[in-house]
């Protein structure tokens, strides 16, 4: 039975990678930039739904304000930061991308408070089902059924949607996209607000999980993402996917075996060394070099 | 010499040994290293093992150069399997990675770190002394690799690896080179480092110190050791001279870095360059 | 005498194309080799498999008898082998003269260790400034190689790869892009290159200079050689005119 627990927390934690890593891996498929900031984006999309949630007094109504204010400021994020930066290197706009999360992380702390900001009221977090022996909560079942249903609608916008088929073609070939008409600009702008949008998501269901936004919640999870992209083959959704769930039951089984010796963070930055230099394409092996 | 002005003089001089030799593997030779903390730690624990174990200042000096270096050209060898925006991702996995396993040993002290580290014996002011000098080393090491034909060649391989092979450049030595001769005075810093706190937590070699030094190198001007070292003095006194800045550190770091990246990508010593240049041609 | 370059058997696929497919031939010194084919035929590949930036699923390179096949880029430009590329690669953070000064001082930098214990440049600047003069990039050494227009950037190409004192020099395209009189300059140029005693292997789609100056013609077509000799049979040759003009085949590759 505790190892099925193990399963279910795995599980959902990577859904809970899954819907943060996808931005990163977006925005990579399509500028070739490594947009480290993403993590202050989900630490936002925290802070909102946890905020709005308490002003309205409201869960959903929370969720939906992070929905709206984060892919604003993603969308910002590219016009203001990378947008310029784009005929450099591409360490260039990472360093920057960097720069911007340290500065984003301190100002939450400023503005927000080291202890961070909690739900006023949040049964959520406290309700637990038992099926047959295995105790599942109930933000767990939240953040795998988001997880099936924002992923199912962002195939459908991509395979049955005139915009997202187009989103997706400039993604693969973009003078072929561009000569169809499509606007290159406007993919970019949707590229960060989806990836924004699914963040935020998330930001919020490990808001619910936790009871708790502190300032280091971007933190540690920011990096693994990218762990988790470079591991997915870096600009493929389904590989971010099956990385991100992979990580998640790795981590969770993980730690039996080597939380002795390795803080369980860690985990995810030796699995990706250890592939990095089995196999520099990643999973999916994309030759992007 | 007040105690306080000795200990800031120790810090500049312990921060500019970190910024100068993080700029010889990312300046010169263009690999983005955002875990040069980790080869800092590795420096220091070895020579607080070392300090413990034998009070001996130049055996720990030594072991801080070879830990930093080891850990560094291991690192290096990834630089040759995996391209830039890749390798930037594995040196943040590294620094996390060398945080975390510390973290979790005893015998490196845990969580808790290693204290009560025996003292050089040269006294306060002779470590900064010690290390005042040890920086000068590394300033003048730095400007002699820049006018030699390594640094030539480091600049080739930093903008177009497979253009320098062409002209006869092995590009997989020299990434190693610069991995392993940036990481040794990084080590030996955090030697340095060991000597003039007596105590080291590994929360001290974190993914933000990397980040802060990249930024010294980004602010000051990537590859110009001048404006490196200058940076470096500047950023570590900035958090001293005013308040503002000692509290929203992280702020202010994170903030000039983006400012300076999107405004004068070079660094302060390409906007001085071109002052120069333009002077000149007027 | 051994010939300056064997290749001997070299095949690669990728992408699930054949791109090239067992090819054997032999380069002797002095020659004058123009490799050509309809798009997509695998030159520039063969090109960098020569040169050591791909490595072929079977077969060997040697260059002067000795067997490089397993040698990186570097060590194949110290036994005597240029390459030039086909989109300019300059270093473009520095001044034309230090482009070529770096190929010059090859011997310097044959190991990290060598390189930091050198300092002086004087000799490598003098002969880096010959060599820009030799290809009409007289007084523009000062110049930051990144603000060269494209004529001048293919000069600078050439002027590295004479750099690194070669015995024999690959190449790729050095003409696309040029106009009628800058292609003709260059064609020119690369004759000289060849007088001073330099074999010379080219691949070019300017059929008109590559007619004027080569002795030898190699005709690729889907990875394999349809043709190799004197230019002009060569080129009256019908099969080599089908790969050409037919174009069925060529076509079906490049879709």
């Amino acid at each position: 039975m505790y190892y099925i627990d193990l399963a279910v927390t795995g599980i959902s934690f990577g859904c809970m990678y899954a819907m943060m890593s996808v931005g990163l891996t977006l925005v990579y498929g399509l500028l070739r930039i490594l947009h480290v900031a993403h993590a202050a984006v989900f630490a936002l999309g925290a802070y909102v739904t946890v905020l709005a949630a308490n002003a309205t007094g409201n869960i959903a109504l929370g969720f939906i304000a992070a929905l709206i204010v984060t892919p604003l400021f993603s969308m910002a994020i590219y016009r203001l930061l990378y947008e310029p930066l784009l005929t450099y290197r591409p360490d260039v706009p990472m360093i920057a991308s960097v720069g911007l999360l340290v500065l984003m992380q301190d100002a939450f702390r400023i503005v927000f408070g080291e202890q961070g900001v909690t739900f006023r009221r949040n049964a959520l977090s406290f309700t637990t089902f038992d099926l047959s022996g295995v105790t599942v909560s109930a933000v767990q079942i939240a953040i795998v059924v988001t997880a099936f249903a924002v992923f199912l609608g962002l195939h459908l916008f991509t395979t049955r949607t005139r915009i997202g088929i187009g989103w997706r073609a400039t993604v693969s070939k973009p003078k072929i996209a561009a000569s169809f008409g499509i606007d290159p600009i406007k993919v970019r702008y949707l590229n960060f607000a989806i990836g924004a949008a699914l963040a935020a998501a998330a930001g919020g269901l490990v808001a619910l999980m936790n009871n708790l936004v502190d300032p280091a919640i971007g933190f540690v999870v920011s990096y693994k993402a990218l762990a988790i992209i470079v591991l997915g083959g870096l600009g493929s959704v389904r590989g971010t996917l099956v990385a991100s769930l992979v990580l998640g039951l790795v981590e969770a089984y993980g730690t039996i075996f080597i939380g002795a010796w390795l803080d369980r963070d860690a985990i995810a930055f030796l699995a990706l060394i250890i592939l990095l230099m089995i196999r520099p394409q990643g999973f999916t092996g994309m030759r992007t070099a | 010499m007040s105690a306080y002005t000795v200990s800031i003089v120790s810090i500049i001089g312990i921060n500019v040994i970190l910024a100068v030799s993080l700029n010889m593997i990312s300046g010169f030779c263009g690999q983005i290293s955002l875990g040069h903390g980790a080869f800092f730690g590795a420096g220091a624990y070895a020579a607080a093992l070392a300090m413990v174990a034998t009070r001996n200042v130049p055996l720990a000096l030594l072991a801080g150069l070879v830990a930093g270096s080891l850990l560094g050209i291991i690192v290096g060898f990834a630089s040759l399997r995996v391209r830039s925006d890749f390798l930037a991702v594995t040196t943040i996995g590294v620094n996390f990675l060398f945080v975390g396993f510390v973290r979790k040993q005893p015998w490196l002290g845990g969580e808790m770190g290693i204290s009560g580290i025996p003292a050089t014996g040269l006294g306060a002011s002779g470590n900064m002394i010690m290390i005042l000098l040890l920086a000068c080393v590394t300033v003048a090491f730095s400007l002699y690799v820049s006018r030699s034909w390594m640094g030539f060649a480091f600049r080739a391989v930093g903008e177009d690896e497979q253009a320098a092979t062409t002209l006869g450049i092995g590009a997989g030595a020299y990434k190693l080179a610069a991995f392993g001769i940036g990481t040794a005075f990084a080590g030996l810093a955090g030697a340095l480092y060991t000597f003039f706190t007596q105590f080291i937590t590994v929360d001290a070699f974190d993914f933000i110190f990397s980040v802060m030094l990249m930024a010294m190198v980004v602010i000051g001007g990537i590859g110009s050791t001048w404006g490196v070292v200058a940076a470096a003095i500047g950023l570590t006194l900035l958090p001293e001279a005013i308040r503002f800045v000692n509290d929203y550190r992280l702020l202010v770091f994170g903030g000039m870095l983006v400012l300076v990246i999107r405004v004068a990508p070079g660094g302060f010593a390409a906007v001085i360059r071109n002052r120069f240049v333009r002077a000149r041609q007027a | 005498m051994s010939a300056v370059l064997e290749v001997d058997n070299v095949a690669i696929r990728f992408g699930g194309v054949q791109a090239v497919a067992g090819v054997t031939r032999s380069v002797e010194a002095g020659d004058f080799v123009g490799l050509i084919g309809p798009n997509g035929a695998g030159k520039t590949t063969l090109i960098r498999i020569i040169a050591g930036l791909l490595r072929p699923d079977r077969g060997r390179i040697q260059l002067g008898g000795v067997d490089v096949t397993s040698d990186p880029t570097a060590g194949r430009v110290r036994r005597g082998l240029a390459l030039t590329h086909q989109i300019v690669r300059p270093f473009r953070e520095m001044t034309v003269l230090d482009n070529v000064v770096l190929g010059a001082g090859f011997a310097h930098t044959s190991s990290p260790l060598r390189a930091l214990l050198q300092i002086d440049r004087r000799r490598e600047s003098e002969r880096a400034a010959e060599i820009l003069a030799s290809v009409g990039l007289a007084g523009a050494e000062r110049k930051l190689a990144g603000t060269l227009p494209l004529g001048q950037l293919k000069r600078l190409e050439l002027a590295r790869a004479l750099a690194v004192d070669p015995n024999i020099v690959l190449l790729d395209e050095p003409l696309a892009g040029l106009n009628h009189t800058e292609a003709a300059k260059q064609a020119e140029t690369i004759c000289e290159v060849h007088r001073r005693g330099i074999t010379v292997v080219l691949v070019e789609h300017n059929l008109e200079e590559v007619m004027r100056i080569c002795r030898r013609l190699i005709v690729l077509n889907n990875g394999s050689v349809i043709g190799d000799g004197e230019p002009r049979e060569v080129m009256a040759d019908p099969v080599v005119h089908d790969a050409y003009v037919g174009g069925r085949t060529a076509a079906h590759a490049e879709a």
